[in-house]
């Protein structure tokens, strides 16, 4: 057999899927057909690829971890930005240009983190040493967990980012540097280890969040932005409290002063003191997750926000408070966060599955009961979270990118429809499928994955968190009704999403002014056909997406058991202390103690003598 | 403490003590007969004229202030000249230095016009 | 030779204040043919002068750091009246960077606003001298007479623009400050009198003696003039409930002049009041939290947060608000001046933070006066609305001091809050320092809100907007300070260190 016929006979479901692609279409040109027959070939390609495949590879070589990557993924929005500050204002094309190619390259960067088999420890690990007499070093490194976020992240900026440059026209130089700046500081929080870094990332991102609000937003405009800025401010200014505690106590035991995550990790807190940082540290996340009764800032900043703000608030911003649980709660306080895991999966099912269900059924503005169904579609994640179980925690991983996937879609949707009547209210639409077929039809399928059909992606999600939840150690016998109540509020899901669907897109085309609506063009199909494609990729091949966080899951699991017996091994009244290091990958790069004598003592001519030797330095109860 | 200090405050209370009595005697103890013309103001035996708050050019207090700044600035020279021999060189040359300054300023002044009387 | 170089960050201003005073009443008018006009029309040549002479006594300053005046020989001489150590020759620097920022800003706002009164540029350079003499005063007396010599100048300053409103102002500083002066003098006498030492050394240890046998120094009149010493210099600080003159004050006085009150003269307070807490009073029963001064700062600390930062919130004059947010930074940085009672870093932690607030503040100031021009002097908030669609790089500067000064990375503010935290959690004071978080989020709310009006409001139809002005000086001094509120927030280390060997240290005997 000749190569060229082998080649046919192997590339058939490529060249079949590009003949149908071809045929199908009617009253369209030669080269429309060829685009469609090009897109259906590398489809059935995505789809051979992703299917699991049974060869197991045995030692395949490790490939090599190029150490910058994270640094040009976190700083390369980040340059973007400045540099915009330095381009004319008059020129919004080549501004809106060089923001796209920014955000493009990012991504194409960040698909590197794939390459690499995510085995548990660190991978991507850069170190430098930043203000070494307070402890503080650039540490970034990523885990299955954060790749995805990462991914996640540089994946929706970008569309949320060319969809707004097609409703957005004015102040676009403002624009460039929000999106930029934000995207920049998301990313740079999903790697930091250390956590001053972290906190300085995490307040980074406040003021692009507020310009967006506060200069594209509805009518309450500024309001909404003072709410999304003191909520989320007064959640971190507690939370650097807690750190510097902990900072402050971890120098006591170990004498010497760092910042570091893996450092602080082993650190042992008596009860009181542990409930209190766990305390300001949930405050911190579930504000920005959010949770009930936190929750209120998030309706008023999503309605009042442009379409791209609320993608990017819904699908990253929203990640950081459950990435930020994952990591710094399970890790750090895992004696505290088992105790209250319990309760706190009530109020995450309670306060969120069941009452966000409820009020978005309530709400008259499509936005608003987005926004509501985000608070429901958190609850199931912090769900998974507290039962922490396998199951419980990668399908929340898996439900974080869901939820970022399918509701920034919707809000990508809502946004087509207000820019073309300047409303939101149900009640002024009615019978959109007649008018708009190609937007029903996306809408109707985004609002299935969003409520969990099979077949979509969040079917899997909230399957793992329900099935995790079910079994869950900490929430004990509370789990089990937790769980069913959960289930609840999946069909709660459907009830509001579906009543939706049936207001607005079937029934008579009441409204005159919805009679000439022209359907999706060009920019916004762009826009939304990768999110659609990931849907159905996520929905059947989940694997794909879990291979990579099992080891990660799995290690954030074992540590958060040992940090619970740890906690438990506490004589009440005990001091704190220091758990022995285990070494291993997982803890490459932690911080070792300034060598006595060494550098401090040269770069500090001045004598540093106690200010009274009679004194104790540090006088701990 | 309180011994040593104790005749101190006997002489300030009998200090006190003797104004007191002088001035509340006599307002109680002398004879009064008020007319208008004993209670206008005394000025040298004129009639008053104008009205109560009059307005002083602002020079006298120019003149008086530029008076009291250097008059006790000079006080200085009087304890470095009691221990002239004592400070030698240094001190003769932080005086220089106090009286080059004090000679600016009086440069100031005068350029300024601060030493003219009329303007 | 080295006696001179050592004292030369406070010899070089001096003399360079007689020569611009000098140079001022003899230099020719460009515009007036009356002598007593001279200076008039010249504010440009003589804020350059100014402010070059406090440059070059920042380089002085530097120059010394990196001797050492621990290194030079015969400095000793002029102790216990000014005593040369790291600790002066930090604040120097500070104290001259501070003056140079507001003698640059003063050569654009007067002639803008009509005051051209070249006055203020001598005043400036001698109550800068004032106040580096202030931090360097190891005694009683140069302490007092420095104080008056920095405050003279300064009740000036304030004055200086005629208006009724200045007259108060100026009238309102002027009798508040002499009470305050006056207080702290008696306080100085209390302490003469019970431990015969006018000297901090001296009076620190005869204060150590109290307790044992064969000692004569009384405790009453101790505490009594430890409290009115304290009170004396909080009202320098502006702390509440001292702090009642700043806000009239502030605004009643040309923005120059408060952006050196503001920096210089709070700066130089802070550090006598380091100086006197840990030199005299540096005892352990005084800084012991039962039976010291701790508690009593630690109230001044909180009351000045949070009843600052409650009232500015409210105010509708930008400047107005500043003052008030400049009694909230006095807040946060007495939280690092209790520190100082158990942790090693307080000294260094306030010292940090008066530089990252003097950075900040005279930006913020400055970004204030370049918004407004001739006739539309920017104020309220109104004023403000919308200048960032105008003139973005203007909202842009200020926007990065409000950030700063609202302790946001990666701004100079938040490591100087970062630090000073840190540093009350050292000792232990772990409710000051959630209490100075939190407010540090009020805060963030009104610094926030001038950034709203700047981006995200209109003018009102019919509202006269304000016009910012066209300086070089103001531009300078703004990039200058961006530079360093940018420098300070990103890469801190050196002057961390700086801070950190700059504290003063009591050899214990």
């Amino acid at each position: 057999m000749s190569p060229g016929l082998q080649l046919v006979f192997e590339a058939w479901p490529y060249l079949l899927a590009f003949v149908v692609g071809v045929l199908i279409p009617r009253r369209q040109g030669l080269y429309e057909r060829i685009a469609v027959g090009v897109v259906a070939a590398l489809s059935v390609l995505l789809v051979m690829g992703l299917w699991p495949s049974k060869e197991v590879v045995v030692d395949a070589p490790k490939p090599k971890e190029w150490p910058n990557l994270l640094n040009v993924i976190v700083f390369l929005p980040i340059f973007g930005s400045v540099s915009i500050l330095f381009l004319p204002r008059q020129s919004p094309k080549l501004l809106r240009r060089f923001t796209l190619l920014v955000l493009g390259l990012d991504f194409l960067a960040s698909l590197w983190l794939l390459g690499v088999p995510m085995t548990a420890g660190w991978h991507f690990q850069y170190i430098r040493e930043w203000l070494p007499s307070f402890g503080i070093r650039y540490h970034v490194a990523v885990d299955g967990v954060s790749t995805w976020l990462i991914l996640l992240s540089t994946f929706t900026t970008p569309i949320a980012a060319y969809v707004s440059f097609g409703s957005i026209k004015a102040r676009t130089k403002d624009l460039c540097f929000s999106l930029l700046l934000l995207h920049g500081a998301m990313l740079g929080a999903f790697v930091s280890l250390d956590l001053f870094l972290f906190y300085v990332f995490w307040e980074l991102m406040l003021v692009p969040m507020i310009i967006l609000i506060g200069i594209w937003g509805g009518v309450e405009k500024i309001k909404a932005a003072y709410k999304f800025f003191l909520y989320t401010m007064a959640g971190s200014v507690l939370m650097l409290a807690a750190i510097l505690y902990m900072v402050w106590t971890h120098k006591e035991l170990a004498g010497f002063v760092t910042f570091d995550y893996l450092a602080l990790k082993n650190l042992v807190l008596p009860k009181t003191a542990a409930m209190l940082c766990f305390g300001a540290f949930l405050l911190a996340f579930i504000i920005k997750v959010p949770m009930f009764p936190l929750h209120t800032w998030l309706p008023d900043a999503h309605v009042q926000a442009p379409t791209g703000g609320s993608i990017i608030l819904a699908a990253v911003l929203l990640k950081l408070g459950t990435y930020g649980y994952i990591r710094f709660c399970m890790g750090m306080f895992a004696g505290p966060a088992w105790s209250a895991a319990a309760n706190l999966a009530g109020l995450a099912v309670g306060g969120g599955v069941l009452y966000g269900a409820l009020v978005a059924w309530k709400q008259d503005d499509v936005k608003r009961l987005v926004a509501y169904s985000s608070v429901a579609h958190m609850g199931f994640v912090m769900l998974g979270l507290f039962a922490a179980t396998r199951a419980g925690v990668e399908g929340a991983l898996l439900q974080m990118v869901n939820h970022g996937i399918s509701t920034g879609a919707l809000f990508l949707l809502v946004g087509v429809i207000y820019d073309r009547r300047h409303t939101r209210e149900v009640r002024e639409f009615g019978g959109l499928a007649k008018v708009m077929p190609i937007y029903a039809a996306v809408f109707v399928l985004v609002t299935m994955s969003s409520i969990g059909v099979p077949g979509t992606n969040g079917f899997v999600g909230e399957f793992m968190v329900i099935m995790g939840t079910f079994v869950s150690l900490p929430l004990g016998s509370h789990g089990q009704l937790q769980a069913v109540l959960a289930t609840t509020g999946v069909i709660l899901a459907a009830v509001y999403m579906l009543s939706l669907v049936q207001k607005m897109f079937f029934g008579p085309l009441s409204n005159p002014k919805n009679a000439n609506l022209p359907d999706l063009n060009v920019r916004e199909t762009l826009a939304l056909a990768p999110l659609i494609a990931l849907i159905f990729v996520l929905g059947f091949f989940p694997n794909v997406f879990l291979d990579r966080a099992r080891d990660s899951v799995a290690t954030v699991i074992e540590g958060y058991q040992e940090g619970r017996k740890a906690y438990m091994g506490m004589e009440p009244g005990a001091a704190a202390k220091l758990r022995p290091r285990k070494g291993g990958n997982l803890e490459t790069g932690y911080p070792e103690p300034p060598k006595p004598g060494g550098d401090a003592a040269k770069k500090d001519p001045a004598p540093t003598a106690q200010l009274d030797p009679a004194r104790p330095a540090g006088g701990a109860p | 403490m309180t011994e040593l200090y104790l005749p101190m405050f006997i002489m300030f209370a009998i200090a006190a003590g003797i104004c007191a009595v002088m001035f509340l005697g006599g307002q109680y103890l002398g004879p009064k007969n008020p007319t208008p013309e004993k209670r206008l103001p005394f000025e040298c035996g004129n009639d008053t004229s104008g009205t109560r708050g009059v307005r002083l050019s602002v020079k006298f207090y120019l003149t008086a202030i530029l008076f009291v700044v250097f008059d006790i600035e000079a006080v200085f020279i009087y304890p470095w000249a009691a221990l002239f021999k004592g400070l030698g060189w240094p001190g003769f040359m932080t005086m220089l230095a106090f009286i080059v300054a004090l000679l600016v300023a009086l440069a100031y002044c005068w350029k300024k016009g601060a030493l003219e009387w009329e303007s | 030779m080295t006696f001179w170089f050592g004292l030369s960050p406070i010899l070089v201003v001096g003399l360079g204040t007689l020569l611009l005073m000098l140079a001022e009443a003899f230099g020719k008018s460009p515009n007036s043919a009356n002598p007593s006009d001279a200076g008039s029309g010249r504010s440009g040549e003589l804020a350059l002068g100014a402010a070059v002479v406090l440059l070059v006594g920042a380089a002085f300053s530097i120059g010394v750091w990196m001797v050492g005046p621990e290194n030079l020989e015969g400095l000793e001489a002029t102790r216990p009246y000014l005593v040369m150590d790291r600790f002066t020759v930090f604040f120097c620097f500070v104290l001259s960077l501070g003056g140079a920022f507001a003698a640059l800003l003063a050569g654009g706002y007067l002639p803008e606003h009509d005051i051209d009164r070249s006055e203020f540029f001598p005043l400036l350079l001698l109550s800068t001298v004032g106040a580096m003499t202030l931090v360097a005063a190891g005694d009683m007396l140069s302490l007092f007479v420095a104080l008056e010599t920095m405050s003279l100048g300064v009740y000036c300053m304030v004055g200086l623009r005629r208006s009724p409103r200045a007259a108060e102002a100026a009238l309102k500083y002027f009798l508040l400050g002499s009470f305050a002066a006056a207080l702290l003098l008696f306080g100085a006498v209390l302490l003469y009198g019970a431990t015969a030492h006018t000297d901090l050394v001296g009076i620190g240890q005869a204060i150590k003696t109290i307790g044992q046998p064969g000692s004569t120094v009384p405790v009453a009149p101790v505490l009594l003039g430890l409290t009115l010493t304290l009170v004396g210099l909080t009202f320098k600080i502006s702390a509440v409930p001292f702090h009642m003159w700043t806000p009239d004050a502030y605004e009643g006085a040309p923005t120059p002049a408060t952006s050196f009150m503001a920096v210089a003269v709070k700066a130089a307070a802070f550090a006598i009041l380091l100086r006197v807490l840990v030199v005299a009073f540096g005892d352990d029963r005084l800084t012991s939290w039962g039976t010291g001064w701790p508690p009593a700062l630690a109230t001044l600390a909180l009351l000045s947060m949070t009843v600052a930062n409650v009232v500015a919130g409210r105010q509708s004059s930008v400047k107005r608000m500043l003052a008030y947010s400049s009694i909230a930074h006095a807040g946060y940085a007495l939280v690092g001046v209790v520190a100082t009672m158990r942790s090693a870093d307080g000294q260094a932690s306030v010292l940090f933070y008066l530089l990252t607030y003097t950075v900040s503040t005279v930006g913020a100031f400055g970004a204030l006066i370049y918004c407004g021009s001739r006739g539309a002097e920017a104020t309220s908030y109104e004023d403000l609305a919308g200048i960032a669609k105008r003139h973005p790089a203007a909202a842009l500067a200020f926007s990065l001091f409000l950030l700063s000064l609202a302790g946001l990375p990666p701004t100079a503010g938040f490591f100087g809050k970062l630090y000073v935290f840190r540093a009350a959690f050292d000792a232990e004071l772990y409710v000051l320092a959630v209490v100075g978080l939190l407010n540090s989020l009020v805060g963030a709310y009104y610094y926030l809100r001038v950034m709203v009006f700047m981006y995200m409001r209109e003018p009102a139809p019919g509202a006269q907007p304000a016009v910012p002005m066209k300086s070089a000086f103001v531009s300078s001094a703004l990039v200058l300070a961006a530079v360093l509120v940018f420098a300070l927030g990103i890469a801190p280390g050196w002057s961390l260190d700086m801070a950190g060997a700059a504290k003063i240290v009591v050899s214990a005997k």
